[in-house]
């Protein structure tokens, strides 16, 4: 179904702009028909939320997945899932457990047809610098992403910066390894430029955001992204992020692949707010990619 | 479906054991996005009309299965599904008293991907000046006992 799809930036929607209502007035079939009305295709699930019976759905629950994609024209981009360090009260993860319960998730995935995933893992900080042993973990994780063909990623999220240190480490690791198995979602809202907030202890010297032309260097490790948003004005658009010249700068450099809507700003909890900043994201990506 | 509040009116009722009212139970669902691996959930109190009710004061059942708090401890392969509620239930001769109740509770999951400094406020006392308190919001109902 996928290799179907377009060359170049296409757009979709995370499950997690629809958190507040799931299981509460809205199921997973009125996420997928509110995504089919945008005519965004890809999907990406908060695994654990959206999976009835996670880790271990049940085959009636699978064939139901399978049929409401093919209804709605749904393409499962990306698989979003956590691998857990702070497992226990007492003692973190081993590195054992972790890649157990990661290695599952590839599995599970790739069960989905999904060949994303975003593979958000412990942290020991406040920029979020990854779990000390991260390394092993997904070394030991690699020849079954490569087996099952899913890209896991980390999701570089504020208040971490694209020039942080850390992406340093992942790059290093990348070509250490020499895999297309372990890249990076971008989320966008390291790009927002308004109303950011610091953290406890924050450096005053450290910046508050990344320029878009960070971006660039990375493009290469990124599959897909989360196309974060805050507030989308009545001119569609987005007031806090500069959307405009993130997204040129993707096709002009001939990125392939998925952004994936998620909605982070006020009233997330009111449905009609949520559709229709939604719908107005959809606007601006649509009139952007060009289609 | 579930209510949008933590804490469901639905299920809150008070537990008769052969004819005698033995305690009472309330019903919580998870208002994140994710569900909860047993040996990261985290029980400060349940709180009704001011009187707490702490992690040994009650026990949690999970789909059907009731649990001790140290029991889930070790659970990290059993998950409590978000689309599903934990029954809380709490031993007390008589249950409560017909008429309106005001129930809180203090709980929440362990998220390794924040900073560990969010950990400890899962189970403390509420502080409405703090910014990353993941309970800023208050679950306190008013509800009725029949």
């Amino acid at each position: 179904m996928a290799q179907n799809e377009p060359k170049g930036v296409k757009r979709g929607v995370s499950s997690y702009c629809y958190d507040k209502f799931l299981y509460v007035n809205m199921d997973m079939e009125d996420m997928f028909r509110d995504m089919y009305d945008m005519g965004a295709t890809g999907l990406e699930i908060l695994a654990d939320g959206v999976i009835e019976g996670y880790p271990y759905p049940s085959t009636a629950w699978l064939d139901k997945f399978f049929a409401l994609t093919e209804r709605y024209n749904i393409i499962p981009v990306e698989y979003g899932h956590w691998v857990e360090s702070r497992l226990f009260p007492d003692r973190d993860g081993t590195v054992e457990e972790q890649a157990e319960m990661l290695i599952h998730d590839i599995k599970l995935a790739h069960l989905m047809g999904f060949t994303c995933m975003r593979t958000k893992l412990g942290v020991i900080d406040e920029t979020l610098s990854p779990w000390t042993d991260w390394r092993e973990v997904i070394r030991r994780a690699l020849p079954y992403a490569e087996k099952f063909d899913v890209r896991m990623q980390p999701e570089i999220h504020s208040p971490t910066l694209l020039k942080d240190p850390m992406m340093m480490d992942y790059c290093e690791f990348i070509d250490k390894e020499q895999t297309k198995f372990f890249g990076f979602n971008i989320d966008f809202g390291v790009f927002r430029n308004k109303g950011v907030h610091t953290f406890p202890g924050q450096d005053p010297n450290r910046p508050l955001w990344s320029e878009p032309e960070d971006i660039v260097p990375l493009l290469p490790y990124v599959y897909c992204c989360h196309a974060k948003f805050y507030d989308m004005d009545e001119n569609f658009d987005e007031v806090t992020i500069p959307y405009k010249k993130v997204v040129q700068l993707m096709i002009d450099n001939g990125w392939d692949g998925y952004l994936l809507s998620e909605y982070e700003g006020q009233n997330k909890d009111n449905m009609f707010h949520v559709q229709t900043q939604l719908r107005r994201h959809h606007v601006l990506l649509k009139n952007l990619i060009g289609y | 479906m579930l209510e949008n509040e933590m804490i469901q009116y639905r299920g809150f009722h008070n537990i008769v054991e052969n004819g005698e009212v033995t305690g009472f139970q309330v019903c919580l669902r998870q208002c994140v996005y994710r569900g909860t691996w047993l040996s990261q959930f985290r029980f400060g109190a349940l709180i009704v009309d001011g009187v707490e009710y702490g992690p040994d004061d009650c026990t949690f059942t999970v789909s059907g299965i009731e649990y001790k708090y140290e029991e889930m401890a070790p659970l990290w392969r059993v998950k409590w599904p978000l689309n599903e509620v934990m029954v809380v239930k709490v031993k007390k001769p008589g249950g409560l008293a017909q008429g309106v109740h005001t129930v809180d509770v203090r709980t929440g999951q362990i998220r390794s991907y924040l900073p560990p400094r969010i950990d400890a406020s899962l189970t403390a006392p509420r502080d409405p000046n703090a910014r990353f308190d993941m309970r800023g919001m208050s679950n306190e109902r008013q509800l009725i006992i029949v």
